[in-house]
């Protein structure tokens, strides 16, 4: 860190320390909950695997905002929140709020919990120097700036190794239902609802989820009645195991029986476009200048290409 | 050089840009230079900094419709078209704008006799097929013989004016029929006040504005309201009393109404009758809208006599007519009416319904089917 | 502006070229070639337009202005400028108050106003594709009769071109429930700064690689153009209530607003306005607002008829508790708009008041909101000025407003002091340096007291990844003493002016 105080500034010990252990040499990989570890290719051997830092540093309710260490796990921070009545829009699949950001995936309710991406308000990481860099701010709108956190998401810690967040936070709605029906369409339940949290497909069954005031979802409810015989659901249905990224339209064909995609038996997010299907999405080879771009900020960000070596976002 | 300008009037724009989207040569060319905001700097330029008067910026003043879109946009109260017939004023004086010819053309106006001669020409140019398209008036109907306007009473002026009173007589016969339906006696102007000024004013001959101001002043008698049933006409007279700058001039503005405006206060004196079964979009004329700022009132007066009165999508964007301008500017004029025609398409109507000559025949020229909304009353009163 | 002839650094001086240099400008004849005579100017009149922006910043330096209207041509005019060494910067309708658009180092300014297309809407995608140009309410109008609008909606909305929103990254009174623009920008054609087209991000729930998208949106003109964009569309909410809560002390509305969101509601706004500017604005419009209030707080929900009723109860109790005086509900949708107007006009009210204003914007946690707001009033105090706050309470962005006339002796000087200290007020109360007007070269110097050297210099890694060259919109949003932020090719060629 620099001697002035500069106002994304930090002298957390835990950081500090965090930083010293990354270091500036040799290959290092942060290994959170291990739940993508295959995401973006395979890890150099002989990488030295280390853990993020760990604990809730500020929860503010009135701010709806939430300081929170990179090795904390997603499931204690929701547990945290929802004592407070908040929530985020990250997705709790057994991992950290590390793994969360890095991999950058979406909760398949993503309509009613905003995108991952739009969750993180400021980043510091270490960089591959060393050093802790911070970006973004504390505050929910910040226009201070290149905007460093929206690239850290989904960036597999390859530009900098994520050591604290603060991420938006937002009230969980008083009710929250479920419901399903056979035949019903995706298209006529996105139309015939304000803001469903989820509408789901596996191309006979529609499941939807309704959030807000009691009344509200009452309401949703009986609009729900004129495109489809909707009845009360526990959750969502069970979901194959590989994880597609298509357009909330390809999602609408595969309903509709009409798609080129071979995804085999799926659950897809319409409105959204993700789908889990149970044969893998085929690689998604980036375009030649995506690509360029990247192998730039790659060299421009960790010149020695010590950052969870082997790996890269859009990576087999 | 010197513009002329008042310090104060071009003081106050902030150059915040809000009048960008409400400027029709803006909105089809994306150029600054051809905005308001652009044009207001230009005259700051040339006034304060002494930049040379370059074609570019002959062009900047020479493009600008004059609609006056601008004025009601700007937060800062800035008097556009003040500042726009002054800059015009003096580079017309300096001898760089306006061509002598444009001055030429303008005699006529102010002498109906000439110009009923004129127009006949024109009629029967156009009949055989001489008059260019350039001039914007393929589609208008350009009539040959008119029938005098009666006098129905002394309560009322109704002002016949110059282009107007040639082109239009049947949108004057429906004004007066409208007024008298109202229970006003109604004289109209005729001769007498032959010409308000507009075109004049709007090509930065203020001086034969000024005389012809004078001219209809003397010509009328006073206390009696005037009522003016074309848009441009209407906000020339009302602002006499900033040309003249004199307590007589401000006082006869003040007796000035648009017949739209005058009729909004007397609607519930006029019939009750089966509503005309038309959808009708109301196109505001910019001197009704921006100028005079009274276009409300033309919904409150047609809305009983008509099925359905629909709004264009384009917040009252000129159409391009602006006096002479479709005839100056040609092309930038064509350009501004396709995306008034746009609007126009998309609003679906039967008819247009809108209240200026210039607006009428440059629209219709387009082919599309404009009618005065005092026609539209008029019509559903006789029938 | 009296600053106008006064204060400005006459640019018009010295970046003009003659007309022989001009015509024997390879550089101009590359962008001749490229688009069109009329649609190349490099005359002194379209230069000195350019030159500025909205904002009160001088320094311009306006090189030859094009207006494409395609990718291709934004492409053939970036690799000329590539091949010639020279400088580049996007503008859209010139409406930023951070001078982001000011041309620095004698660029090719390119005007994306003609790239005004709205290609398509696209209903199962949830998206709208459409050109830079487009006017950002314009979309929004022609969403209205599908039911749909575009969220983001800065007070220059009818104005400002979608490109430039996505330059800034734009935010608005609604932005505190629908999120500023990077939430609304899904895919985006852009012209890198060498000439190449690339799309960024995609209308796929999770685009493979970086998000460069999201690392584009708010870089203020300095990583490429956009050529073409798809923007997120939002359903219209069926129900809105707006209630307008009027208080003895700027302090009760700030609490009210804290007290709101921790109560779980998330308002689609919530607008504070002091009393200084209330009055100016209801003297200016005649919308309903109270002159007495010391403070009055606009609030509005948005959803389902149920819900929006609850929450405007429980917004108004809220208010009481913190001693609101008066609490309305509008009772129409005149009214409601007429309450909109007078907040959207406020800046055209204080117009009214003095020939010259500075609009500042920065960010406060909410929590800390009463006791920024205060220090603003102080601030404005010791530097005999006189300040009126109109803020986004809900997301804590502050929008102190310092009146002023420049034709009075030193009185710029105080006002930027005030500024300053009105920065550093809102950086120790643990906020941000701008919430919606970017940095641009506003707020250069004030990026050292955020960000530490190492920070700034990651954010330069960034911009190199896509402009190596430092040539797209120079000397921007990075101090000075960085790389990047010196303009490298700095080409100034004091001839005529006019030519």
């Amino acid at each position: 860190m620099t001697a002035a105080a500069t106002a994304l500034a930090t002298d957390d010990p835990v950081l500090l320390a965090f930083a010293e252990e990354v270091g500036s040499e040799g290959p290092v990989a942060v290994a959170g909950g291990r739940t993508r570890w295959a995401t973006g290719g395979t890890l150099t051997e002989g990488t030295r695997l280390i853990a993020a830092p760990t604990g809730i540093v500020e929860h503010l309710p009135d701010e709806m905002t939430v300081t929170v260490r990179a090795g904390t796990s997603v499931a204690e921070l929701h547990a945290a929140l929802a004592a407070a009545g908040q929530r985020t829009a990250l997705p709790d699949r057994g991992g950290t709020i590390g793994g969360a950001l890095a991999v950058g995936e979406n909760d398949l309710r993503a309509l009613g919990r905003e995108r991952v991406r739009t969750a993180l308000l400021q980043v510091r990481y270490v960089s591959a120097e060393g050093r802790i860099v911070a970006s973004g701010g504390p505050t929910v709108k910040n226009v201070s700036g290149f905007d460093l956190p929206r690239l850290m998401v989904g960036s597999l810690g390859t530009l900098g190794v994520l050591a604290e967040v603060i991420l938006r936070t937002n009230p969980i709605p008083p009710v929250s239902r479920w419901l399903a029906a056979e035949g019903a369409h995706p298209r006529d339940v996105l139309e015939a609802t304000l803001a469903p949290s989820a509408v789901l497909t596996d191309g006979t069954t529609v499941w939807v989820e309704l959030e807000g005031h009691a009344a509200d979802v009452d309401a949703e409810v009986a609009r729900l009645g004129t495109v489809g015989s909707f009845a009360e659901v526990d959750g969502m249905p069970d979901l194959p195991v590989h994880r597609w990224s298509l357009t909330p339209a390809e999602v609408l064909a595969l309903h509709e029986g009409g798609s080129p995609h071979d995804t085999g038996a799926f659950v897809g997010a319409a409105g959204l476009g993700l789908v889990w299907g149970s044969t893998p999405q085929p690689a998604r080879p980036l375009d030649p200048t995506v690509a360029m771009l990247s192998e730039r900020l790659k060299q421009n960000f960790d010149p020695t290409g010590r950052l969870n070596p082997g790996r890269m976002p859009g990576g087999a | 050089m010197d513009l002329k300008l008042g310090a104060d009037e071009l003081n106050t724009c902030v150059q915040c840009g809000l009048c960008l989207p409400h400027c029709p040569t803006y909105r089809v060319t994306g150029d600054e230079t051809m905005s308001p905001r652009g044009r207001i700097k230009l005259m700051r330029e040339v006034q304060l900094e002494d930049a040379p008067v370059t074609d570019e910026v002959i062009d900047a003043f020479a493009t600008c419709v004059q609609c006056r879109g601008c004025e009601p946009a700007c937060p800062s109260g800035v008097p556009y078209g003040h500042l726009m017939e002054q800059t015009r004023e003096t580079l017309a004086d300096a001898g760089q704008m306006t061509p002598v010819w444009l001055r030429a053309a303008m005699k006529p106006l102010s002498q109906p006799k000439l110009l009923a001669a004129g127009t006949a020409a024109l009629g029967v140019a156009k009949k055989v097929g001489l008059v260019p398209d350039r001039l914007g008036l393929g589609a208008a109907d350009i009539p040959l013989r008119q029938e005098p306007l009666p006098t129905t009473g002394t309560d009322v002026y109704l002002f016949t004016g110059c282009v107007m009173d040639t082109m239009q007589r049947d949108v004057h016969r429906a004004g007066l029929d409208v007024l008298t339906a109202a229970g006003f006696g109604v004289t109209p102007t005729g001769a007498e006040a032959p010409c308000c000024g507009a075109l004049q004013a709007h090509a930065g001959l203020t001086d034969e504005t000024r005389g012809l101001a004078e001219k209809m002043m003397r010509s009328l008698e006073p206390e009696r309201p005037i009522i003016v049933d074309s848009a441009g006409c209407g906000a020339a007279m009302k602002e006499y009393g900033h040309l003249l700058g004199t307590e007589e001039a401000r006082v006869f503005s003040g007796r000035v109404f648009d017949i739209q405006e005058f009729l909004a206060d007397h609607v519930d004196k006029l019939p009750t009758v089966e509503p005309l079964d038309l959808r009708v979009a109301v196109q505001d004329p910019c001197h009704l809208r921006h100028v005079q700022r009274v276009h409300e009132a033309t919904r409150v007066v047609l809305r009983p006599f008509v099925r359905e009165l629909v709004e264009l999508d384009d917040d009252g964007l000129c159409c391009g007519a602006g006096g002479a301008y479709s005839i100056l500017q040609p092309e930038l004029a064509g350009q501004i009416r396709e995306r008034k025609l746009g609007s126009i398409d998309r609003a679906t109507p039967d008819v247009v319904a809108s209240a200026n000559p210039g607006c009428s025949l440059h629209l219709g020229a387009a082919g599309v089917d404009t009618i005065h909304p005092m026609e539209l009353v008029a019509k559903a009163i006789r029938t | 502006m009296y600053r106008y002839a006064k204060l400005r650094n006459r640019v018009t001086r010295t970046f003009g070229m003659g007309a022989d240099e001009v015509a024997a400008d390879p550089f101009i004849a590359d962008l001749v070639a490229a688009l069109s005579p009329d649609r190349v100017k490099s005359d002194g009149a379209h230069r000195a337009l350019l030159s500025h922006d909205a904002s009160v910043f001088d320094g311009g330096n306006s090189g030859p202005v094009v207006f494409p209207e395609t990718t291709a041509e934004v492409a053939a005019v970036m690799a000329a400028a590539q091949t010639h060494g020279r400088n580049v910067v996007p503008r859209g309708a010139g409406t930023g108050l951070a001078g982001g658009a000011i041309p620095l180092g004698v660029p090719v300014v390119v005007a994306v106003t003609k790239m005004d297309e709205i290609h398509e809407i696209d209903t199962d995608n949830g998206i709208a594709w459409v050109g830079p140009g487009v006017v950002n309410l314009d979309l929004t109008k022609r969403l209205g009769p599908l039911g749909y609008h575009f969220a983001p909606d800065p007070s220059s909305q009818q104005v400002c071109t979608i490109g430039g929103n996505v330059a800034n990254n734009s935010g608005g009174p609604h932005c505190l429930a629908y999120g500023v623009t990077n939430a609304h920008i899904l895919a985006m054609e852009v012209v890198l700064p060498s000439g190449e087209v690339v799309m960024l991000g995609g209308l796929d729930a999770e685009p493979a690689g970086y998000d460069l998208r999201g690392a584009f949106v708010g870089s203020e003109g300095t990583l490429g153009i956009t050529t073409k964009i798809a923007v997120r569309i939002t359903k219209n909410r069926p129900e809105v209530r707006t209630l307008l809560l009027s208080f003895d002390s700027v302090t009760d509305a700030a609490n009210t607003v804290s007290g709101v969101i921790a109560a779980g509601i998330v308002p689609a706004a919530m607008e504070v306005m002091d009393q200084r500017i209330t009055v100016a604005v209801e003297n200016y419009v005649n919308a309903g607002y109270p002159r007495d209030a010391a403070a009055v707080l606009l609030a509005e929900v948005d959803g389902l008829a149920a819900g929006v009723d609850l929450d405007a109860e429980r917004i108004a109790e809220i208010g009481r508790e913190n001693g609101a005086t008066n609490v309305k509900l509008a009772g129409s949708d005149e009214e409601r708009a007429l309450l909109w107007k007078g907040r959207k006009t406020a800046f055209g009210a204080i117009a009214q008041l003095a020939p010259d204003y500075y609009l500042h914007d920065t960010v406060v946690p909410r929590s800390k909101l009463a006791e920024v707001l205060q220090q603003t009033y102080d601030i404005a105090e010791r530097h005999d000025l006189v300040i009126m706050n109109v803020f986004h309470a809900g997301d804590g962005n502050l929008h102190p407003l310092i009146l002023f006339d420049a034709r009075d002796e030193g009185v710029l000087e105080r006002v930027h002091a005030a500024g300053a200290e009105i920065i550093t007020a809102s950086l120790d109360a643990g906020g941000v340096l701008s919430g919606e007007h970017g940095i641009g070269v506003e707020k250069q110097k004030f990026m050292d007291r955020m960000f530490s050297s190492d920070d700034l210099d990651h954010q330069n890694r960034l911009r190199q990844a896509f402009d190596p060259g430092c040539r797209t919109n120079p000397g921007k949003v990075i101090p000075t003493g960085h790389s990047c932020a010196d303009i490298q090719s700095l080409r100034s060629i004091p001839k005529e002016v006019w030519a």
